[in-house]
């Protein structure tokens, strides 16, 4: 798939998100994103520091759009953005980076796609649910959201992954 | 090469903690509630951090600090002899009760500048001399117990015997009303020091407080030496009472020297 077609698809994703933050709000201890697995897909040639802009001003606009916090899922996103090719080298190794090739289930494999995910997904609700409790939130609470947000989270972003990851696209 | 790598990741932190620093600033100004989680996170770092720099701050003001303890120790010293003399007074003198006289002992504080340890004959060097009022013939002592006597003084400085020398001995009394003896250095160990010539007929029991007696003209009574331990008897006369020492002779710094202003009158009567 063509470059620009990575692009619309993170596009349109994007929208889901937006229609996801504002309507998909059932129960306070889930919360559905998929805004970290959209970041970890970006394509290996994008480096960390055009990453990272891309993810807060995609936060930024998650968060202007819809009816969360200005800042909030900013604040999450860039971390993963800046944590990515951390995660990338130790799930899949160096390769990738050696061959500038993006992962994918088919090529990777699910379980270390999955692992990848989770991390990545981990990552931007122990910021966002830390940032959004301001410390006035029990423990038992976070930690409830987090699992529940993290498992939702995870299997709606394997949705996700089938149009962001190169092999699918082809 | 390996600059290369380092340059770019550089770059990365820092538009990672700029990014980061906007969004909490986003995050502050659009929520009340994470505005203030946000000031109290920063005052709680701000207070660590400058709680840390204070306390690296205060380690290298140990120096001064000493110093003013050691000034505020010898004042302190000076209220607690005064306080002693007028209790003695009133134990002594019912119908002068509440006239309370000075204690008659001028108090300077000095700090050791030189000390030997490691012979019979040891002695100490303080860094206070006559320009700072220290005259021969006075005691030094600290909140422990006593530490030598002046011997001779410059301009500047002080040479004492100290407390760990053959030739030194100080007049001790076992408890507030025990008998009085010669205290010396058991010239062994560092805290070890032996009560002598006391009268067989003064009870005690190891544990008690060995004083100062008093009897000195150098040193003011009732400054607390050491404990008591185990007795022999000498020549069927006397007793010689083990002491073991409150003053720990290798962690000395700042001293008090104390000089009795009636020591030239009082020897006066001495022939």
């Amino acid at each position: 798939m063509k470059k620009t077609g990575f692009w619309l698809i993170y596009l349109l994703l994007l929208v889901a998100q937006l229609l996801l933050s504002t309507y998909a709000n059932f129960t306070p201890y889930v919360m559905v994103t998929l805004l970290p697995v959209m970041v970890l897909c970006i394509p290996i040639r994008v480096g960390t520091t055009l990453a990272m802009l891309i993810a807060f001003a995609s936060g930024l606009a998650v968060d202007a759009l819809s009816e969360g916090i200005l800042g909030l899922n900013a604040l999450a996103l860039v971390p993963v953005a800046f944590a990515r090719f951390g995660i990338i080298r130790l799930i899949f190794g160096g390769e990738l980076f050696a061959r500038e090739e993006d992962f994918s289930v088919h090529r990777s494999g699910f379980w270390k796609v999955a692992i990848a995910v989770v991390l990545s997904t981990a990552l931007f609700l122990l910021v966002y649910i830390w940032a959004d409790g301001a410390g006035t939130r029990p423990l038992l609470f976070n930690a409830l959201r987090f699992a529940g947000s993290l498992a939702a989270s995870t299997a709606l972003s394997f949705l996700a992954i089938d149009p962001l990851a190169p092999d699918s696209r082809k | 090469m390996r600059s290369r790598k380092v340059l770019p990741r550089l770059i990365s932190i820092a538009i990672f903690i700029l990014l980061e620093v906007a969004s909490l600033q986003l995050l502050s100004s659009n929520a009340d509630l994470q505005r203030l989680w946000i000031n109290k996170s920063i005052h709680g770092f701000m207070g660590t951090v400058w709680g840390s720099t204070q306390r690296v701050q205060n380690f290298f003001r140990l120096g001064a600090t000493n110093k003013e303890l050691a000034q505020e120790n010898a004042q302190l010293l000076k209220e607690l002899m005064t306080a002693r003399e007028a209790l003695r007074q009133a134990r002594t003198d019912t119908m002068r009760s509440g006239v309370v006289r000075d204690t008659g002992f001028v108090i300077i504080p000095a700090e050791v500048v030189k000390m030997s340890r490691n012979t019979q004959h040891n002695y100490l060097i303080l860094n206070r001399g006559y320009e700072d009022g220290i005259q021969e013939k006075s005691g030094i002592i600290t909140r422990n117990g006593v530490v030598g006597m002046i011997d001779a003084v410059s301009a500047h400085h002080a040479y004492a015997f100290s407390f760990q020398n053959a030739d030194i001995s100080i007049s001790a009394r076992l408890g507030q009303e025990g008998g009085t003896g010669l205290l010396v250095w058991d010239g062994k160990t560092s805290r070890g020091a032996i009560l002598k010539e006391i009268p067989l007929q003064y009870k005690y029991n190891p544990g008690d407080t060995v004083f100062t007696s008093g009897h000195s003209l150098l040193f003011p009574p009732d400054i607390p030496l050491g404990v008591a331990g185990n007795s022999r008897i000498i020549n069927g006369a006397t007793n010689e009472i083990e002491v073991n020492l409150f003053q720990d002779f290798s962690a000395i710094r700042y001293v008090s020297v104390v000089h009795n202003t009636a020591f030239d009158e009082i020897e006066e009567f001495v022939p």
